[in-house]
């Protein structure tokens, strides 16, 4: 934490999905306390990039590191041991979906308690104490006995940054938090995420939300075609881009809004 | 038929008790089998959907083997080739005959194959619709692979599997009465004593007809608070 080494760091990704190459060669390194926004076109591979760092898909080349964990799959295949490290680095992160995916056979605290629990092991009473604390700052500590298909999706998607948090996460992902949500909706999970950026959390986000973006996140990464195309200040990115592509992809946006 | 009642009442003629104990046996037999089965069954749908070719053709085969052939015949196999199996084992080992295998034994391993193969129906059935993002979302939290199945998606899939495994459970029951051939004295094989012994054909036929019904009319309202109970979560109910 103390040494440079970054929270995340991705250096030379490709991935591909049969012959469909969707990235082709990403570096990124998210340092404590950055917020990296990741934007760009539908199909531009933000989602596989994002996935690609807790191994839900595995990279065919380049290397992923969380910390001080570090991986370097093969052909798309994880080693035993690349197993036993992917299982760290996905303790060390939060990761939000688009669809919050909680568990419908839980409340919402056992849905937060979960984690810690069962696959940290840590103490009962005290993951318990800690999630009603997290719920509390969600906004949802009346919820807690509640089960999640009794929530609106906002309630939902904040339930799941609550479970992502009970994992005390170095750092937390989000893909398209807000992609699933009634319009009136999207407002309070975005409250929820500018709080955290606020406190100074990790955070790499995919989203649509250029104002967000633009005012919450430290960089903002423009992604084309499995590349990244543009990486700077969300001042120089919205403002000011190099990119041909970038400034046309976002004047699309603002002449939308 | 009506003056006959008192041969199945519990006084000194009556066959009462050993009905009783007959039917206790069937439950006895039928549960071990089912257990089994939900075990071998689990053991199937995860060779088929682990991955590994070689799982997948071992589950696959074993399910149609015994989808493929009557269910008598499974029964027979084991107790009657168990048996042969036994002695000529015992007999290699230098043991002492006579050799026997008891009906029981032999029953529920027989029942309990016929019943993992369906079982293993239900159960892929249930493990396909669980939703995937759900087991997304406990692998990224760093999930075993254990962990997954007994945290996420077991208790899923059971939800959805209730009311076809319920069925399962009612075919094992039937299916138990097979189970007299080895001598076993289980409903059916008792009611085919007393018929004979009081040449009352219809009216202990019938009587072990009530026997079954109690049974699975029992096991219907189980499955049902089961279900009840399992669906907790799903009905954006209370719970
Ligand atoms: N599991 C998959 N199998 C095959 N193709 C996929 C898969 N996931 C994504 N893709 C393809 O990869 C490309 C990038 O997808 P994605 O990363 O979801 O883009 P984005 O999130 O930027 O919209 C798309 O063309 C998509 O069809
Ligand atoms: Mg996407």
């Amino acid at each position: 934490m103390t040494n440079n080494l970054p929270a995340v760091s991705v250096k030379g990704l490709h991935k591909s999905f049969g012959s469909h190459e969707v990235l082709k060669g990403i570096d990124l390194a998210a340092h404590d306390g950055d917020v990296i926004s990741l934007i760009g076109a539908s199909g531009s591979g933000k989602s596989t990039l994002l996935r690609c760092i807790p191994m839900l898909e595995i990279p065919n080349s380049g290397s992923i590191s969380v910390g001080e964990a570090h991986i370097t799959p093969r052909d798309g295949k994880l080693s035993r041991a690349d197993e036993r490290t992917a299982r760290a680095i996905r303790r060390d992160l939060g990761f939000v979906f688009q669809n919050f995916n909680l568990w419908p056979h839980r409340t919402v605290l056992q849905n937060v308690v979960e984690a810690p629990m069962i696959v940290q092991r840590r103490n009962k009473a005290e993951c318990r104490d800690e999630a009603m604390a997290l719920l509390e700052k969600v906004g949802l500590s009346d919820k807690a006995d509640a089960w999640p298909n009794q929530l609106s999706g906002g309630q939902q998607q904040r339930v799941a940054i609550a479970r992502a948090l009970a994992q005390k996460p170095r750092a937390l992902l989000f893909d398209e938090p807000t992609s699933a949500l009634d319009p009136e909706l999207v407002g309070e999970v975005l409250k929820v995420m500018r709080d955290l950026a606020d406190e100074g959390r990790t955070m790499i986000i995919v989203t649509h939300e250029m104002g967000f973006a633009r005012e919450v996140s430290s960089r903002t990464i423009f992604l084309h075609q499995g590349l990244v195309e543009e990486d700077g200040t969300p001042e120089q990115v919205f403002g000011n881009a190099h990119s041909e592509r970038c400034r046309a992809f976002l004047s699309g946006y603002f002449d939308r809004a | 038929m009506t003056s006959e009642l008192y041969l199945l009442g519990f006084g000194p003629e009556g066959w009462g008790p050993v009905l009783a104990r007959a039917g206790l046996m069937t439950l006895a037999v039928s549960l071990s089998a089912f257990l089994l089965g939900t075990v071998l069954g689990t053991l199937t749908v995860w060779g088929r959907v682990s991955g590994n070719p070689v799982t997948r053709r071992i589950a696959e085969t074993y399910v149609v083997v015994l989808r493929g052939i009557p269910d008598l015949l499974v029964i027979f196999l084991f107790y009657f080739g168990g048996r042969q199996v036994v002695s000529l084992v015992g007999t290699a080992l230098g043991f002492e005959g006579p050799f026997d295998i008891s009906g029981f034994v032999a029953g529920m391993l027989a029942i309990g194959l016929i019943s993992g193969a369906g079982q293993s129906e239900v159960l892929r059935g249930a493990y396909q619709a669980v939703p995937k993002g759900t087991l997304e979302a406990g692998r990224v939290v760093g999930m075993s692979r254990w962990q997954l199945f007994r945290r996420v998606t077991a208790p899923q899939a059971m939800v959805t599997a209730i009311p076809g495994m319920g069925n399962q459970w009612q075919s094992v029951i039937k299916e138990s009465a097979l189970v007299s051939v080895t001598g076993l004295v289980e409903t059916m094989r008792q009611v085919s004593i007393a018929a004979g012994t009081t040449q009352e054909h219809f009216l202990f036929y019938t009587a072990a007809a009530v026997i079954y019904l109690i049974i699975t009319t029992l096991s219907d309202q189980v499955f049902r608070m089961l279900e009840r109970r399992s669906m907790a979560g799903y009905a954006g109910g209370s719970h």
